[in-house]
């Protein structure tokens, strides 16, 4: 269960004050998938990296499953499993080694860590590039190893941000089978996403940020009907008020 | 615990991976020896008494006396040089002509005239000049004091007064200064050595979009700065021990007895020397990490990075320099170990509250240094300027 209450974040350089997040509230609930749509620059990373404990809300909270990201940040990112907004790799470690090392960051030992290990590199197919050095490996290839890293400690709570960005349409479909697995274990799953089919056909609850403030939430279908349209897109487009972002 | 575990044997890893930083990081331990070992040969040479000296004598029939005393010194005739260096005598070209008259003249008590050319501006001849004046003097000498005694007048009218020397320096100055120089070089070592490491781990994890995903992990920023610190400065501590190996092996291969030196490493030196710079490896590593992280870019991170590190590493010169020291310098880090490593080098008992005092006072700074930069971490403008 991940919540976020009334969260208000600006950015203060000499030239000007950007608010990213503007009273910013929801909750992903658990055994839920909640996806967050907003255009580019809505405050979407903002929202995620100060849920991580990244950064910190000029007003406001999160939490995950009730402890709050500020006070308790290590407690509290115990708890997720987090694919970034910005990754990279260990370029001198095989894919093992480095979903080893974010296993062992996350307390896990002996044989339920390699149980663990294995296990995520069949879920997502990836056992033939486990044991390479990732230096040259495809973008595809690349978030495989991140999202393993990210998934290996079964966290409860998922927070993926664009996970399928540069994904192919068989890893795509890996990974929503995957995501919807969890879902019915219970785990509690928010992801942003730009593609719309996608948050339709997978999200159980769209919430809609635009300007660093909630637009609207609610099922697929609640928004288009709120906005009087059938296709997610279109209703998306009518919700945030401009076409600005759709494109990208 | 175990994440800390979890951490270093990563570092480590990537580490011992990075080839090219590696060897840079043991370059300097690598050449080091060799430079120590070209400077002591090349003092080695300075300091022997008596290179041969190849003369092109004319007449030296009529005098072979003074050709024996010459040759006593190590002063040849050119027709004996050997075929290697023949070429440079006779561009040298000293030449010494005695007269023919030199033996009736003698006899005759008369002053006998001896002619040495040679370029007297030439430096490298001025030592020669200098031996074979000393000797043409002194057989002359030799040869008036004799013929004073045969007249019955006591020679020690000729020298009313009489010069003692005292020479206080010590007989293995050279190896002194060589040594200084060993202990500057170990102190450049251990701050330059983990350079490489620290910047990649540091500059070059925030580049490649790494640290932001650790830094989102349930994990301790001090946990994080520990496990770059411990890598970094281990690699700088192998060089050291490296570079010591190295030296003392080398060492083998110079003939120090030659200018009355001794010098080696043994046990306990390696010990005390080690003791004084482990912690100096561990200030190193963490005043690199320290500028690495608020580089923005890898490549500003090697430039100013390096700039940075080089001046403390200057610190040993500046005490080299000093004729007064305050007392205090013996009790800061860096400058309490340079004069430390320079008593261990000439000889001198440790002064083992010094030792301490200047071990802590370095292990405090580097703690402080270490929480600085785990604060540092977790705040906002490190991760803002990730993106």
């Amino acid at each position: 269960m991940i919540e976020v209450n009334n969260l208000h974040k600006s950015f203060v350089s000499k030239k000007n004050t950007v608010k990213a997040l503007d009273g910013l509230s929801f909750s992903a609930k658990d055994g839920e998938i909640t996806g967050i749509l907003g255009p580019n620059g809505a405050g979407k990373t903002t929202c995620l990296r100060t849920l991580y404990g990244l950064l910190r809300a000029d007003e406001g909270y999160a939490t995950i499953d009730g402890i709050k990201v500020t006070e308790e940040p290590i407690k509290a990112r115990k708890l997720l499993g987090i694919f970034p907004d910005k990754f990279g790799l260990y370029e001198r470690l095989t894919a093992y080694e480095q979903i080893d090392y974010f296993a062992s960051i996350h307390g896990m030992k002996g044989a339920d860590k390699h149980a663990a290990i294995e296990q995520i590199l069949n879920d997502l197919e990836m056992t033939e590039l486990a044991h390479r050095k990732t230096v040259g490996f495809s973008q595809g290839q690349r978030m495989k190893v991140t999202l393993a890293q990210a998934l290996v400690h079964q966290p409860k709570n998922f927070v993926l941000d664009e996970p399928t960005r540069g994904l192919d349409v068989m890893s795509t479909r890996i990974l929503r089978n995957h995501l919807a697995r969890f879902k019915e274990k219970g785990h509690c799953i928010l992801f942003s996403s730009h593609v719309m089919q996608e948050v339709a056909a997978l999200c159980d609850r769209v919430i809609i940020v635009s300007n660093g403030k909630l637009a609207a939430q609610g099922t697929p279908q609640e928004l288009c009907d709120l906005a009087g349209e059938k296709l997610l897109e279109e209703a998306f487009v009518k919700l945030i008020g401009s076409d600005e972002g759709v494109a990208a | 615990m175990m994440q800390l575990k979890a951490l270093m044997v990563k570092e480590f890893k990537e580490a011992f991976r990075d080839r090219r930083a590696l060897m840079v990081a043991m370059s300097m331990a690598l050449l080091m020896p060799v430079m120590i070992m070209v400077m002591l040969k090349v003092a080695i040479k300075e300091a022997v008494d008596n290179p041969a000296v190849y003369v092109k004598y004319t007449g030296e029939q009529h005098a072979p006396k003074l050709i024996k005393a010459l040759q006593d010194e190590n002063i040849l005739s050119f027709a004996d040089v050997p075929e290697d260096e023949e070429r440079n005598w006779n561009e040298r070209n000293i030449e010494l002509t005695i007269p023919d008259t030199f033996v009736a003249d003698m006899a005759a008590g008369k002053p006998i005239e001896l002619i040495l050319r040679a370029d007297y501006n030439e430096k490298s001849l001025s030592s020669p000049i200098r031996r074979i004046k000393d000797i043409v003097r002194e057989h002359s000498l030799t040869i008036g004091y004799k013929r004073l005694l045969v007249r019955g007048i006591d020679i020690k009218l000729l020298q009313p007064i009489k010069l003692l020397e005292q020479d206080t320096s010590l007989p293995s100055s050279n190896a002194v200064m060589i040594s200084l120089i060993l202990g500057v070089y170990l102190m450049m070592a251990a701050f330059m050595s983990g350079l490489p490491v620290a910047i990649d781990s540091s500059a070059g994890e925030r580049e490649r979009n790494v640290l932001e995903m650790l830094l989102c992990q349930p994990v301790s920023t001090l946990k994080i700065v520990l496990a770059k610190l411990s890598c970094a400065s281990s690699i700088a501590i192998i060089s050291i021990i490296l570079m010591l190996v190295l030296t003392s092996v080398a060492m083998n291969f110079v003939d120090l007895t030659k200018i009355g030196a001794t010098f080696s490493i043994d046990a306990s030196t390696f010990a005390i020397l080690l003791l004084l710079l482990v912690p100096i490896c561990f200030l190193a590593a963490s005043l690199q990490l320290l500028f690495a992280f608020q580089a923005k870019s890898f490549k500003e991170a090697q430039s100013t990075v390096t700039m940075l590190i080089m001046a403390p590493s200057f610190i040993p010169f500046a005490l080299m320099m000093m004729d007064d020291k305050p007392a205090w310098v013996e009790w800061l880090p860096i400058s309490g170990q340079s004069l430390l490593m320079e008593d261990v080098f000439k000889g001198l008992p440790i002064d083992w509250s010094a030792l301490l005092f200047s071990s802590v006072a370095t292990i405090g700074l580097t703690v402080a240094l270490v929480l600085i930069l785990a604060k540092r971490l977790t705040s906002e403008k490190v991760v803002m300027s990730l993106s």
